[in-house]
């Protein structure tokens, strides 16, 4: 059977949580085409995937308080002397980056610049949270919101040609901590949660950095790939200046050695527990939950200062048969908050609902009409993933259990 | 004199008591037999035991878990969570239970009330309400564990309820639920003066003085709460001896 | 102890709570719904937790209001519990008008409308009934022997009731209970028939000991 996106045709669950081995891992966005083949999460032959896989080693082969140590001895490295900052926390005030910037700050007794990416459309609550962030937590804070017009242009391509109406605010959010590093001369950067917790490749685990591979690059605007279109195409076409461009470009390579930028997370020193980040952000940052839980997911605290978000989300159930309750639910069963039976149940509950809130308002957003979302929809359904029932309904054809 | 009730919460998911702030992020704190008899032995006046993730998992209740957890408890236990019909309350009240409380059911089915108030006698039944305030300074009444909005004010069904039989209410608030920052003061004016049956207030206590307060500002029949007795913040019996000293209506 | 202690199931009753009380004080308690083994017993409790016209439906279809009489008739110890208390009376009012057992003369009403919230729910002192000045010697002794013996004046034990005891004799009236201002009777008795409106199951300590008091008379 004929399967997009280059991925396995044989749909696996993991044994221990509820993702299926369709889910992709991170992606070069810049050059992200539409007939790239994704890189999927990794199983074992015990049908066990990464992630898990992670977790086990998180439990148990790790000395946590060596890590500490080490956090420690980073710290003191690089602690400011004179009162200006000396990391960057990239973030956007949910409870993941308020716990990363003020546990920095109130506990490691360094002096963080909180750095934010504007979502595409704020919440009232991702807003509240924000502010809070700085209000209640304490935090300094620098937000950037990228020019709207070029924004919502690509999103629109990035939606239309990839599916992936997210990629922007990926793309900048990835970029900007590097690039206010340069811009303010911090060169250490904290992110919160490792790669590897959501099955990123093993093997790029035993490093507490991230590779500068990821968020430096020289790639020059006829390389460069923006919502699956090539830059150069955009520039002749006039969609977008040489000048829109500049957020979504990576720092040269030349310019991170010269600071000799790093970037590390704290997931890496740290045990991470999102649930216990929402109970330190709670307490600290006086961060909220979502008063009712996020259509596609039964959960309240995770993602919910965008708009946007539920798009992304549920393009991802259409490209990859598996949605935000999916992901939910499989962070908290490895992080023992649910057990898997709990799992399957939420997703069987969930998983394929529609994000009805904030539908019109997207649509707005990217300037796309109802029929023509539903047909680049219908068209980004793999058919190993999907079939249709009565001649009218989509279903799905694996589902956890 | 009749006494308020002081009413530890034990929010039972699977086989552990759990915590949450806001209803969300539920922590395991203990097991549900051993605070039981802890809260029982220092002076409990009533148990209140909630699975909060059984309509969100639609199952039931763990009859079992509640069978061992009254196995050494002489005090009233009030358990919810799932009961969706007579044969729910009737397992209920064999297995140790003396109340039942209902949220979600009953908000989708009010005349299950009614029912359920005329088999098994009024003061049987207890309506559970998870009330979230709006912008207009009224609430709404959430279900599934305080995820699912309802867009049904929460006073108004209280007394919708309050008509159907419904013997006793307890009142949650998901904004200060598991914040320790202290009871919601309007949202209990707002319910104590309305029912003409008993309330059980429930959401935010922090410390003793807050009890206090609430007992004799608004004279709620029962003060329930959870974190700062899981967490240990101060002992049932240090509380009840507080509020005597400060003239509250306590069984000691 | 070999007494044994019948817990009659009408079909309405908390009977687990009941149970777990008397079997700290007795090995013999058995849970029961046969007139047989009803009348077979040293003493029998009827438990209560629903609507009058409920439990005594829930008695009749199962045909134990003609055993339970006769049980009475016998002079062996009957305890009643909230409303297998009312019961033991002879009209109640709930929903309707319904014929109690009429072992104790006497009906069940609604509480009067008061200041205070219906039902009665939670914590509240049982206290001797006052039986005039005159009768002050009476009136300490009046709980000696009976189930409510050595209990403290005033303790406090577990209400949950919108309807009250309302026996026709003051002599049926083993102590009283106050509400707000309302004085109703709390617990009734008639030689070794006895009828609890709150729940000595649930009242902790004190409603412990009127248990063990209660198996003490078999």
């Amino acid at each position: 059977m004929n399967t997009k996106y280059g991925l396995p045709e044989k749909v696996i669950f993991c044994k221990k949580c509820v993702i299926s081995n369709q889910r992709p891992s991170s992606t070069v966005e810049f050059k992200h085409t539409k007939n790239d083949k994704k890189e999927t999460i990794a199983f074992r032959e015990d049908g066990v995937c990464d992630a898990c896989r992670y977790t086990e080693y998180k439990d148990r082969g790790i000395n946590w308080k060596t890590r500490e140590k080490e956090l420690i001895k980073l710290c003191d490295k690089y602690k400011g002397k004179n009162g200006y900052y000396d990391c960057i926390v990239p973030g956007s005030g949910g409870k993941d980056s308020s716990y990363t910037a003020h546990i920095l700050k109130y506990k490691y007794g360094m002096n963080p610049l909180t750095v934010t990416w504007a979502p595409h459309l704020y919440t009232d609550i991702g807003w509240k949270n924000f502010t809070n962030w700085s209000h209640i937590g304490g935090l300094d804070n620098v937000l950037f919101t990228p020019n709207g017009i070029a924004h919502r242009l690509l999103t629109r391509l990035a939606f239309e040609n990839l599916l992936h109406p997210f990629q922007p605010f990926i793309i900048g959010q990835k970029y900007s901590g590097p690039k206010f590093a340069l811009l303010y001369k911090i060169p250490l950067i904290f992110y919160g949660e490792y790669g590897a917790e959501y099955g990123n490749k093993i093997k790029e685990n035993e490093v507490p950095t991230i590779s500068s591979k990821f968020y430096a690059n020289d790639v020059t605007p006829d390389k460069l790939f923006l919502g699956g279109v090539s830059a150069k195409s955009l520039l002749a076409d006039k969609k977008l200046s040489l000048n829109d461009l500049n957020p979504y470009l990576p720092i040269k390579t030349k310019e991170a050695q010269k600071m000799d930028i790093q970037m590390h997370s704290l997931g890496y020193y740290l045990k991470w527990d999102p649930q216990e980040c929402y109970y330190y952000a709670s307490q600290n940052t006086s961060f909220q939950a979502n008063t009712e839980r996020t259509e596609g997911s039964y959960s309240k605290y995770s993602s919910i200062d965008d708009k946007v978000d539920p798009f992304h989300y549920y393009t991802t159930l259409i490209k990859f048969g598996i949605g935000r309750a999916t992901y939910d639910a499989a962070q908290e069963i490895r992080n023992r908050k649910i057990t898997r039976e709990e799992g399957v149940t939420l997703v069987k509950r969930y998983d394929t609902e529609f994000p009805n809130k904030y539908f019109l308002e997207f649509l707005d957003y990217i300037g796309i009409s109802k029929d023509k979302f539903w047909k680049l929809v219908n068209a980004g359904r793999s058919p190993h993933l999907w079939k249709k029932v009565n001649g009218k309904e989509w279903q799905l054809r694996h589902q956890v259990s | 004199m009749k006494k308020v009730r002081i009413i530890p919460r034990l929010d039972i998911k699977g086989p552990n008591v759990v915590k949450g702030i806001h209803c969300e992020g539920l922590r395991i704190v203990g097991d549900p037999t051993e605070l039981a008899v802890k809260y029982y032995g220092d002076g409990a006046d009533e148990l209140l035991c909630m699975d909060i993730v059984a309509s969100l998992y639609q199952r039931n209740f763990d009859f079992n878990i509640l069978k061992s957890l009254a196995q050494n408890i002489f005090i009233p236990i009030t358990i919810g969570g799932g009961i969706r019909s007579i044969n729910d309350i009737n397992n209920a009240l064999r297995m140790g239970a003396d109340k039942v409380a209902i949220n979600t059911y009953a908000i989708k089915n009010p005349r299950f009330i009614k029912e359920a108030a005329k088999k098994f006698g009024c003061q049987c039944i207890v309506l559970s309400i998870e009330a979230k305030k709006n912008s207009a300074k009224t609430w709404e009444a959430y279900t599934d564990g305080g995820r699912e909005r309802t867009g049904v004010d929460a006073i108004k069904w209280a007394k919708k309820a309050i008509s159907l039989g419904v013997g006793e209410i307890i009142i949650t608030s998901i904004d200060n639920d598991g914040t320790k920052k202290g009871y919601d003061d309007e949202l209990i004016k707002g319910i104590t003066t309305i029912s003409p049956i008993p309330v059980i207030v429930h959401g935010g206590a922090s410390d003793m003085g807050s009890f206090r307060k609430v007992a004799q500002e608004y004279n709620p029949d029962g003060l329930s709460a959870a974190s700062v007795f899981h967490y240990n913040n101060f002992g049932i019996k240090d509380l009840k001896s507080y509020l005597n000293k400060n003239n509250v209506a306590i069984r000691i | 102890m070999n007494k044994k202690i019948a817990i009659i199931d009408y079909g309405v009753g908390n009977l687990y709570s009941v149970k777990k009380a008397l079997d700290k004080f007795s090995g013999n308690v058995f849970i029961t719904e046969e007139p047989e083994k009803l009348l077979s017993a040293d003493a029998i409790i009827l438990p209560g937790v629903g609507s009058f016209q409920a439990g005594i439906e829930g008695l009749r279809i199962r045909n134990l209001i003609q055993p339970v009489k006769k049980f009475a008739s016998t002079g062996k110890p009957i305890l009643g519990i909230c409303l297998g208390a009312q019961l033991l009376l002879s009209k109640g009012y709930e929903f309707g008008t319904f014929n109690g057992l009429g072992i104790i003369p006497g009906k069940v009403i609604r509480f009067p409308e008061l200041k205070e919230r219906i039902p009665h729910i939670g914590w509240n002192g049982i206290q001797r009934s006052n039986p005039g000045i005159e009768n002050q010697k009476l009136k300490v002794n009046a709980w000696k022997g009976t189930i409510l013996n050595s209990v403290k004046e005033d303790s406090d034990v577990y209400f949950v009731h919108s309807y009250m005891l309302r026996p026709d004799k003051k002599g049926d009236v083993l102590a009283v209970t106050k509400y707000g201002d309302y004085e109703f009777c709390s617990t009734i008795r008639k030689n070794n028939i006895y009828g609890c409106q709150f729940h000595p199951e649930k009242s902790g300590d004190v409603g412990l000991k009127i248990i063990e008091n209660f198996i003490k008379l078999i």
